[in-house]
């Protein structure tokens, strides 16, 4: 169905008079996170994942060897607990959530950005000079069931946790949010139905209770409900970067607060975690921090350091997120999701995390 | 079962992506000197009594404790070392963390067990440590490097164990192999003297080339840069985007000439996609002269001592291509034809090979890489992701080349803001993203050294040696 943009050069959005072609925020580290559904279906899920083998070539991302790794070994997993889904230097890739640093599974797909939940893979391929992506949803032995053509360079990926819903950003210029111009595009597909919503911008805004309409509005990093209807992101325009609550079905956007980027909603639905831009100037970087939607209240964790990524949930205490080294290797990092205990280091030489919980 | 048949799986792999990994710097070989090679391990892992199940084989840290017990494993292929070697240190780096310092960094020891699996080892399979004690480190501070001589280890090419443990309850962190640059080494010294450092003084008198790309704007980045340029003496180059946004006269005048100005009389430059922003680039050929070649070419060579080096343009729509057969690729071929220097060093803009997030690998310079690879050049300088990378010499497809390859680098460190890297690239061998600093070469009469200077306050830096081809 879905051809969807093939407009480089962003008609939704503002010409950046910087770089031309920009290859695509895969050192912007991670995309959000699949909230783990109550306590009690995670129970019932790994006893479902104990009978689910996945048979997954064994490959590696040749930091040494040039071209695309060829397959050393076929191997197998039977995950004896949640899967913790990564790319490991753009490889798709898994760890046992219980033993992060323990064996780990590297496949033959390669992704700027990848997310897995509930056995859909979502990848996008990494965009070519001129910026020509691609979205493939893969299930859980690595098949494409579908590939969608899009136009931009990769940045936030999400499913919904039921699997059915996918969400993603693309910068079609620009290759930052921290300063100077760009413009994304992030869209929504069904995989039930099929139904494609290829720019979010289209929805109707509105903005503090009003209808709103503006050229230079920009949507990223979706996160969906628990309904696979309802969807938080960030929507920008005229120099806010608001929180909005989305609706698939209506089509329709309203903002909720200001300067919240990247949102990433809570198992239990009562929080969001997103990126605060350090004394609301992106160019001094983002301090990760949560929302408590009901009062509005925002704590900082105490990750002090930089996080430009799409946080995930480990469960209603705990986020994790991506972090790039100097030397350009990713970590995969977590906190707890109010100012308390300090950052761990969860998945070393690795970034895009999610929990998997095939067949939950 | 399932599962040890994925880790053995894993670890074969993964020594494959680690012999590709080894940093060989090699010293010139026709000149009867000292010689280093440097070598990362190809498997590090450590185990626990507390959990004598567990493998830390991906593990970027390496502990090595008392209580609980942790001891360190480290595994090293020495290859292609040649004569009698002198020297062979045994470097590791402490974890920049709370809590990797420690009143002891532990007592290395030799092992004969040379199989054990990185991705396998527990404490309850751990392998003896069974061999003579090489050296012992005393208390360390995090993020430091320390060195244990075990030249009476490491006599010349093979495999080589090293176990390691800790008396101190107050146990140590180090970097492991997965963690890049802070990797833990070893270090070969061959010849006849027994310099350690991987990085070789320059023999005075040898011309120097020193620049960066990516240099000028509004911020204080080309400040910093510049005022390392006012101590290094030689011959600047700008790697492009010399002056944001849009390289006008206005631009140059504004931020290029109060800092990298300084400089311009020995400057010779290359234009980037922002000096393209202004129409033929006008303003950046305003701006430098004659020293920017022919307006409307922008490519240009010169020599210094026994160097041919080689300015392009990069921005190939703007001249008509940078394909076989175009004007640029065909005046490339025949310059190195007439070139009789016996070493070649390229500049442009736009990377053939890069990590960098921002901008992928610029496929369209590929007939360039190839020209300069026919005429035995030895290194090519590129910017436009704003950081550092050094790839090993590779062959124009990219693949690991020791005897013709082009050693690439890409310097956009002149002053704009810093870029993610993304997807890692073969043959990449060093990189970073938090240093502004300037790219110095030390043209020798047959080799060449780099050295990658920090700006003031910084620390990372780079440096090696090669020979001409």
């Amino acid at each position: 169905m879905s051809d969807v943009m093939n407009d480089p050069s962003g008609s939704g959005g503002s010409g950046r008079s910087g770089d031309a072609g920009p290859s695509g925020g895969s050192g912007m580290s991670g995309s959000g996170g699949l909230s783990l559904r109550a306590r009690a279906s995670v129970t019932f899920a790994a006893a479902v994942l104990l009978a689910v083998v996945v048979v997954v070539y064994i490959l590696r991302a040749p930091t040494g060897s040039p071209g695309i790794a060829e397959p050393s070994a076929a191997g197998t997993i039977s995950a004896d607990g949640p899967r913790l889904r990564m790319l490991d230097n753009g490889m798709v890739a898994a760890v046992s959530l219980g033993d992060p640093s323990g064996p780990r599974i590297v496949t033959s797909q390669r992704c700027d950005r990848a997310y897995a939940a509930a056995g859909t893979v979502a990848c996008l391929r990494p965009a070519s000079a001129l910026g020509a992506t691609r979205l493939s949803v893969l299930d859980d032995g690595m098949r494409e069931r579908r590939s969608i053509r899009l136009t931009g360079f990769p940045n936030r990926l999400r499913v919904s946790d039921s699997g059915r819903m996918i969400a993603w950003t693309l910068f079609v210029s620009g290759d930052s949010y921290a300063g100077g111009e760009f413009s994304t595009r992030a869209g929504i597909l069904d995989t039930r139905t099929g139904r494609l919503a290829s720019s979010v911008e289209e929805f109707a805004a509105v903005v503090d209770g009003r209808p709103y309409r503006a050229a230079d509005v920009n949507v990223w990093g979706i996160t969906f409900s628990h309904d696979d209807n309802r969807f938080y992101a960030t929507m920008a325009t005229a120099g806010h970067r608001y929180l909005v609550e989305g609706d698939f079905a209506a089509k329709t956007l309203k903002t909720l607060a200001d300067g919240v980027e990247c949102p990433s909603l809570s198992p239990d639905g009562t929080r969001v975690a997103f990126k605060a831009a350090v004394g609301g100037d992106p160019a001094r970087g983002w301090r990760l921090s949560v929302l408590d939607l009901a009062s509005r209240k925002v704590v900082a964790t105490a990750e002090n350091r930089s996080v430009d990524d799409q946080a995930i949930w480990l469960d209603e205490r705990t986020v994790a997120y991506g972090l790039q080294r100097g030397d350009g290797v990713n970590d995969v990092w977590a906190v707890p999701a109010d100012a308390s205990g300090s950052p761990r280091l969860l998945v070393p030489g690795a970034n895009s995390p999610s929990i998997d919980l095939p067949g939950a | 079962m399932l599962r040890r048949k994925a880790a053995i799986a894993t670890f074969l792999a993964a020594a494959s992506v680690a012999a590709g990994t080894v940093v060989a710097v090699l010293g010139d070989a026709t000149v009867a000197s000292a010689a280093t090679a440097t070598f990362t391990p190809v498997a590090d892992t450590y185990v626990d009594n507390s959990v004598t199940t567990t493998n830390y084989g991906t593990s970027a840290q390496l502990g090595v404790d008392n209580s609980p017990v942790k001891r360190m494993f480290l595994r090293f292929t020495v290859s292609g070392v040649s004569g009698t070697v002198t020297g062979a240190k045994l470097r590791v780096h402490t974890d920049d963390v709370s809590g990797a310092e420690s009143p002891s960094g532990g007592t290395y020891k030799a092992m004969s067990n040379t199989t054990w699996s990185e991705t396998g080892v527990t404490w309850a399979s751990q392998p003896a440590i069974d061999g003579a004690t090489l050296g012992s480190v005393g208390s360390v501070v995090r993020n430091t490097w320390y060195e244990v001589d075990v030249t009476s280890y490491v006599q010349g090419n093979g495999t080589f164990s090293i176990g390691v443990t800790s008396s101190s309850s107050d146990g140590a962190d180090f970097d492991s192999r997965e963690s890049g640059s802070t990797a833990p080494q070893l270090v070969i010294t061959t010849g006849t003297t027994s310099t350690p450092t991987p990085t070789p003084t320059p023999t005075s008198g040898d011309p120097v080339l020193v620049g960066a790309g990516d240099i000028a704007n509004s911020g204080s980045g080309d400040t910093a840069t510049a005022a390392l340029l006012d101590g290094i003496p030689g011959t600047v180059f700008t790697a492009g985007d010399d002056a944001y946004d849009n390289g006008s006269t206005a631009d140059f005048n504004n931020y290029y000439a109060p800092t990298w100005g300084r400089h311009k009389a020995r400057t010779r430059p290359v234009a980037g996609n922002h000096e393209y922003n202004t129409s033929g680039a006008s303003g950046y050929f305003g701006y430098f002269g004659s020293s920017a070649g022919e307006p409307g070419k922008g490519y240009y060579s010169y020599n210094l001592g026994n160097w041919h080096i080689v300015a392009l343009n990069s921005n190939c729509s703007s001249i008509g291509g940078c394909n076989a057969g175009s004007a640029q690729e065909q005046w490339l071929r025949s310059d190195l034809a007439a070139n009789t220097r016996p070493c070649t060093l390229a500049i442009w803009h736009h990377p053939r090979f890069t990590s960098g997030s921002n901008h992928a690998p610029t496929t369209s310079v590929g007939p360039l890489v190839q020209a300069l690879y026919d005429n035995n050049a030895e290194v090519v300088v590129t910017g436009h992701n704003h950081q550092y990378e050094r790839f090993a010499p590779m062959n124009p497809s990219g693949q690991l080349d020791n005897t013709r390859g082009i050693r690439h680098f890409v310097v956009g460190t002149g002053g704009a803001g810093m870029y993610n890297f993304g997807t890692i690239q073969p043959n990449s061998e060093v990189r970073n993203n938090n240093t502004f600093g300037v790219l110095k070469f030390t043209l020798h009469s047959n080799s060449y050294t780099w050295q990658f200077v920090p700006q003031s306050g910084k620390t990372f830096t780079d440096g090696g040696t090669n020979s001409c081809h």
